[in-house]
């Protein structure tokens, strides 16, 4: 009964170099990750939109100190502003807030589970 | 009008304790007891808080154990999680059952095991603690809980161009405080420079903007409003607000605001019928030092933007006009994190009982406590008064 927007369909869409968000048709916001319901107002069914895949960096930061499971050190972590939704993903390619970013594919964990991949644009 | 009272506090020191959580809570618990002139037999009911043991020793259903080993076997126990707010929730449903006569007297407490001396060793703490970040939309980056604390405060700081020197002003003092603090995991003064020099864990946060892992148990005796007289040195909960934000920080409308803890403070100011401007001092959730900048202007201690100067200025120094964390805070005092939300009731009784020792501030009539859980996402508030 998942009507809108999966997980695995958002991850299916990365795969693909596509990112999908949810809209709210009742507030009005846009979400960059799936939700049962709208997160700000409680409405259900957001609907599954494209989102912009280019941006600007919201804030960012380079983790030093890495968590048991990953080697590398000094990989930098950044929120995007896509304009209508803000999604979290790795950064290759230093970028400071406000610089203009674009995805560039997706990093992977060792689960299978995908996130996005920014590089300055 | 009081919710409840307050009528014991304990807690053991923070720092490293080689031995089983049991014993670590029951010296907590014996301390809040002994303090209240209570037993365990005078307890109706246990609200526990702990985080990660499941993950970190693999130690669950901890409620009966710690209860079994303190002399409380039978009673009820309902066990907290909440990342870093969990006993704070404890406190929050223990004040809410009291206050409701469902118990006369409840004990409340955390128990957590954090330090690398004694569990896990640093890199695989710091996966246990990114579990609190969205398993599939945040830590598949590689996202840290410094990193967590690093995205709202790098925000900050273009928005209200906070400092990193004014960060180390956080540290700065909250070391000095813990340093009169004979139960803190770090007793020593500690300088700017030393701050500013320390290795990068992830920017702008070098080690010493980092409160430790640490090892530590905390409790309180919690009873009604009616039968408070008849304890030695009951302090006074007029409030205690509770507010959660979106998951993933992405979601979230505007992450540095911590909504979740300006929503909390609302509610438990409204519960007191006071304001920002009435709280004598603060006990905050200082993770990161960038963390107690951002508590400071949720709680409307100081206006936005003005965190960071505030530090620097000494205003949330001991001697300042709104002193925050006079315990040495998460920084100094430490974090073992399911007992955090408590020790910082523990601070603020003491405190309003005037027995704080070496630390005890001046004027202390009325102070608030900043538990915050997860990316902010779950803040409690709670506010406690010199009883009237």
């Amino acid at each position: 009964m998942s009507e809108g927007l999966t997980h695995a369909a958002w991850s299916d869409a990365l795969r693909e170099g596509v990112l999908l968000g949810g809209a709210c048709d009742d507030c009005g916001a846009t979400v960059g990750t799936p939700k049962a319901a709208c997160p700000h107002c409680g409405a259900r069914g957001l609907e599954p939109v494209e989102l912009p895949t280019a941006g600007t960096v919201y804030t960012e930061t380079t983790v030093e100190v890495p968590p048991e499971g990953i080697d590398e050190r000094g990989y930098q972590v950044a929120v995007v502003d896509l304009g209508v939704a803000r999604v979290l993903g790795r950064l290759d390619g230093a970028a400071e807030i406000g610089d203009a970013v674009a995805l560039a594919g997706h990093v992977e964990d060792e689960q299978g589970y995908v996130v996005p991949r920014f590089e300055p644009a | 009008m009081p919710r409840v009272a307050v009528v014991g506090a304990g807690m053991t020191e923070f720092g490293i304790h080689d031995v089983p959580l049991e014993e670590l809570f029951a010296e907590a618990a014996f301390g809040a007891l002994d303090d209240a002139g209570a037993e365990p037999a005078d307890v109706e009911a246990l609200y526990f808080g702990n985080a990660m043991s499941g993950q970190a020793e693999n130690a669950t259903h901890l409620g009966p154990k710690v209860a079994a080993h303190a002399g409380m076997a039978g009673i009820p126990v309902q066990r907290f999680e909440d990342a870093c707010a969990t006993s704070a929730n404890a406190f929050k449903n223990a004040v809410a059952a009291v206050e409701a006569g469902v118990h006369d007297a409840v004990l409340v407490g955390g128990v957590e095991r954090c330090t690398p001396e004694t569990g896990r060793d640093t890199a695989a703490m710091t996966r246990v603690f990114a579990s609190a970040s969205h398993r599939q939309y945040e830590q598949p980056a590689g996202l840290t809980f410094p990193g967590v604390f690093a995205l709202l405060t790098k925000r900050h700081m273009h928005e209200h161009g906070t400092t990193e020197e004014q960060l180390a002003h956080v540290a700065v003092k909250n070391h000095g405080n813990g340093a009169l603090n004979p139960r803190a995991h770090f007793g020593k003064e500690v300088t700017i420079e030393e701050v500013l020099d320390g290795p990068v864990v992830a920017d702008p946060f070098r080690l010493m903007d980092c409160c430790p892992f640490s090892d530590g148990a905390s409790a309180v005796v919690v009873v009604g409003d009616d039968v408070a007289d008849s304890y030695d040195a009951p302090v006074d909960v007029t409030g205690v607000g509770h507010a959660t934000d979106v998951v993933p920080i992405a979601d979230k409308k505007t992450p540095h605001v911590t909504q979740a803890a300006r929503d909390a403070a609302e509610e438990a100011y409204e519960q007191a019928g006071v304001s920002a401007d009435d709280i004598d001092f603060a006990e905050v959730h200082d993770c990161f030092t960038g963390a107690e900048v951002l508590a400071s202007e949720a709680l409307g201690l100081v206006a936005d933007g003005e965190g960071g100067p505030a530090a620097a200025a000494g205003r949330t120094a001991r001697d300042g006009d709104v002193p925050i964390n006079p315990s040495g805070g998460l920084k100094a005092k430490g974090h073992p994190i399911g007992a955090t939300g408590t020790a910082q009731v523990v601070e603020l009784t003491e405190q309003l009982r005037g027995e704080a020792g070496a630390r005890q501030l001046p004027d202390a009539d009325r102070a608030v406590a900043h538990n915050l859980g997860g990316d902010a996402a779950t803040t409690v508030v709670s506010v406690m008064e010199v009883r009237g």
